[in-house]
């Protein structure tokens, strides 16, 4: 029992944070993606690689680091708490995870060679409950959802290769492949709709029982730390203007419903950390029944989550309700979150479901 | 790299887990289903309390009433780890709390930091046996969340303290043998400076006490009036006038106790859970099917893995050396949120089951005390914003 950060993982964390606050400020560098469909620069992107965030979840036979989900998740945070628009989680945890889940680290040593040095971005799909486009005489042909498609080279899709699922990666600028932006709420982050008009695809692997669903945890409990640096960062601002904002002659942070807006906060906040350290250490050591309940309850917990931005928002008042804020930045991603695969009222359905099964464990029947 | 050799870890060393086990066996081969229905304070008769009196007792001849004690007052000197297994298990297999159980969270650590010798030894093995019962002389009718408000005067006269004054909402105030009570025994002091703390053996003359009436009809807690009450001198605990910090000794103990937060809850929603299955006629109208009542199952079930989560941390943090400030800011979070949780827990189980259901219907208005009881919540919420947030005072 020991949940606290090692002193490696305290370091990555301090790093990632400076390198964010120095090359990719909310400011300069967030605002001026906000329509631009790569959500990133070279520059940045090439930062974050010599960190080596990207090859965090990048086997070390690939020249990654081999590192756990909690390493992901740490890293995760701090891209969530700036907002950062580029394709992360797509590259550094879908890729790696959906590459190293169904066993396709051999056939596919270049990418993932190439996401752990930066020269490659990548992003995988469909990861909802769409059905999936057919590999047929070599070439696939059908339409998604992708997420950072426009960012990525690789494109990592499941398609029915005649036999069943199967794992293929086409090349983003091939012949045949169309993107098109979805835009969403959230303008810090990219989704797409991919066309693919019989496209050259090469296969990877056809994914083991339950990897596809292991991936999806994978990158739903990824996506909850993001979400949780985002409402931490949002609620550690509204602290910080209730102690400096003054009304009635005195901080509005020294009035009780002031007091009591913060505190609301950041016990959803604390509750939200509980779920996901809890999450992502049961994403790479629970059995699978725990570690999808975990992912479970962080999406079902969104809704809950997201409301650290309407409540930051009402703390900072009238200036929380104007664009140049950056409030409603952090409430488009903590929304975002919450809509993401399904909204947070079909999980907690899911989970109260989950309760009315009889249990695995301890049933001699 | 060797980023798997110290990481996150949620499971227990191997030694907690054979105490775990040991304290598993010893509950299934004694506790029976009467004792587990006495669990409940409500309705509790005087049968009911002298079979848990023997329960008690029974429980610390096995070594198994206060296992976070020091061997030499009765405990096994139980490690933090230790003691949140014996809490999720003794909280799991629904055993009876300590009839005690006040006592020894919150008076024992006191008597332990501040008491002679003889005091401890006397009177510690006794109050885990359940030999004398305690209670805690705290609130008074104009001090209740300002409790350093509290009025009950000890004046000292030759070799006595005479007490006047009242306490409210005492738990076990009708049946206790002793009180430890806070009384001011300098008015001209500021107000957490002229507090002390006596030893009452409430046999004394000039004690009277009214049980009070709840709002469901038990009288779990009483009032006491002191007429002119001589208590010895040598009753005093701790120095003369450092009544408040006595009172705020028992904080750093219950880290681990926070284990039952969840725990409690965890067994609670394991019941709901069985009793609308009961209830559910099987048709496509079952209470199971209605998705509202599926998701409102599962705002609690969430709530109440990450309320786990959030006492593990608390306990990691003290066991590793993390920050105290977040340590203390989670057991003060924790409780906010067990009583949130059991509160909404109520009013499904209210909801759906209705008046039928006794003992939901009467969880439906005892619960309203978790927001109340030992700190209201919006109290709790003061301390987090000064202490934890650093958010100025009015």
């Amino acid at each position: 029992m020991n949940l606290e950060l090692t002193e490696e993982q305290v370091a990555l964390r301090d790093t990632a944070r400076r390198f964010l606050a120095e090359k990719a400020p909310i400011s300069g560098h967030v605002r001026a993606l906000l329509d631009d469909e790569t959500g990133t620069t070279d520059a940045v992107w090439r930062g974050l690689a010599d960190l080596g965030t990207t090859g965090l979840l990048v086997p070390v036979e690939c020249g990654g680091a081999g590192m756990t989900m909690v390493e992901a998740g740490i890293v995760a945070e701090e891209l969530g708490a700036a907002l950062h628009p580029g394709p992360w989680l797509s590259t550094a945890v879908a890729a790696p995870r959906t590459l190293t889940r169904i066993g396709a680290d051999a056939a596919a040593a270049s990418i993932l060679t190439g996401i752990a040095d930066g020269t490659t971005t990548a992003t995988v799909g469909p990861l909802d409950d769409a059905s999936i486009p057919a590999v047929d005489g070599g070439v696939l042909r059908g339409e998604i959802a992708l997420p950072d498609a426009a960012a990525a080279d690789v494109l990592l899709v499941f398609a029915d290769g005649g036999g069943g699922t199967e794992l293929f990666a086409v090349k983003s600028d091939s012949p045949g492949v169309s993107v098109t932006p979805e835009r969403g709420i959230d303008q810090t982050r990219k989704h797409f709709r991919v066309a693919f008009d019989d496209v050259a695809a090469q296969p990877l692997a056809a994914p083991p029982a339950g990897a596809i669903a292991a991936v999806v945890d994978d990158v739903l409990i990824a996506t909850a730390a993001d979400a949780l640096g985002a409402a931490r960062a949002v609620m550690e601002l509204a602290i910080e203007y209730a102690k400096v904002r003054a009304q009635f002659g005195q901080a509005i942070g020294s009035f009780q419903a002031i007091q009591h807006l913060c505190v609301d906060m950041y016990e959803t906040v604390e509750l939200a950390r509980s779920g996901v350290i809890h999450a992502l250490w049961a994403a790479d050591n629970a059995d699978a029944e725990e570690r999808h309940l975990s992912a479970l309850r962080a999406k079902a917990f969104a809704g809950r989550l997201a409301t650290v931005g309407d409540t930051a928002i009402q703390v900072f008042g009238g200036i929380g309700f104007t664009w140049e804020h950056d409030a409603h930045l952090y409430l488009k991603r903590l929304l975002s979150w919450s809509a993401l695969l399904g909204g947070p009222d079909r999980y907690l359905t899911e989970l109260g479901r989950t309760l009315t099964k009889p249990k695995k464990k301890g049933c001699s029947a | 790299m060797q980023g798997k050799q110290e990481n996150v870890d949620f499971s227990y060393p191997a030694e907690v887990e054979q105490f775990r086990v040991e304290l598993r066996d010893w509950l299934s081969a004694n506790l029976n289903d009467e004792l587990i229905a006495a669990r409940r304070p409500s309705g509790r008769d005087d049968a009911t309390f002298a079979m848990l009196r023997t329960w008690n007792r029974n429980m610390a001849d096995a070594g198994w009433a206060a296992v976070s004690w020091p061997r030499e007052y009765g405990g096994r000197g139980a490690t933090v780890l230790e003691q949140l297994v014996y809490t999720e298990e003794t909280t799991r297999a629904r055993t009876p709390l300590p009839l005690n159980v006040i006592g020894m969270n919150n008076i024992a650590p006191a008597i332990m930091q501040y008491g002679t010798e003889s005091q401890k030894l006397t009177l510690l093995p006794r109050m885990m046996r359940a030999d004398d019962i305690w209670c805690q002389g705290m609130s008074e009718p104009e001090a209740g969340s300002d409790l350093a408000a509290l009025r009950t005067r000890a004046v000292r006269d030759d070799d006595d303290f005479v007490v006047n004054g009242q306490k409210i909402w005492t738990s076990l105030g009708h049946r206790a043998d002793w009180c430890q009570l806070y009384v001011r025994t300098d008015p001209e002091a500021p107000k957490h400076t002229g507090i002390s703390c006596l030893i009452v053996d409430m046999t004394l003359p000039g004690i009277e006490v009214r049980p009070l009436v709840t709002l469901n009809g038990d009288t779990d807690f009483a009032e006491i009036f002191f007429h002119d009450v001589r208590v010895p001198a040598d009753a005093l605990l701790g120095p003369l006038n450092g009544g408040w910090g006595v009172a705020t000794t028992t904080l750093s103990h219950e880290r681990a106790g926070a284990a039952r937060l969840y725990a409690e809850m965890q067994v609670r929603l394991e019941e709901l859970v069985d009793d609308f299955a009961a209830a559910d006629d099987g048709s496509a109208h079952g209470v199971l099917q209605d998705p509202v009542t599926l998701r409102r199952l599962g705002e609690i079930a969430v709530r109440i893995k990450y309320l786990e989560v959030l006492c593990q941390r608390s306990i990691s943090a003290t066991l590793h050396g993390g920050s105290d400030l977040a340590a203390m800011g989670s057991v003060s979070l924790a409780k906010t949120v067990w009583g949130e949780i059991g509160q909404d827990m109520a009013a499904l189980a209210f909801d759906v089951l209705g008046s039928r259901a006794r003992r939901w219907a009467d969880y439906r208005l005892t619960s309203r005390s978790l927001t109340i009881a030992g700190g209201t919540t919006q109290i709790n919420k003061n301390i987090t914003a000064q202490r934890v947030l650093g958010l100025p005072r009015t």
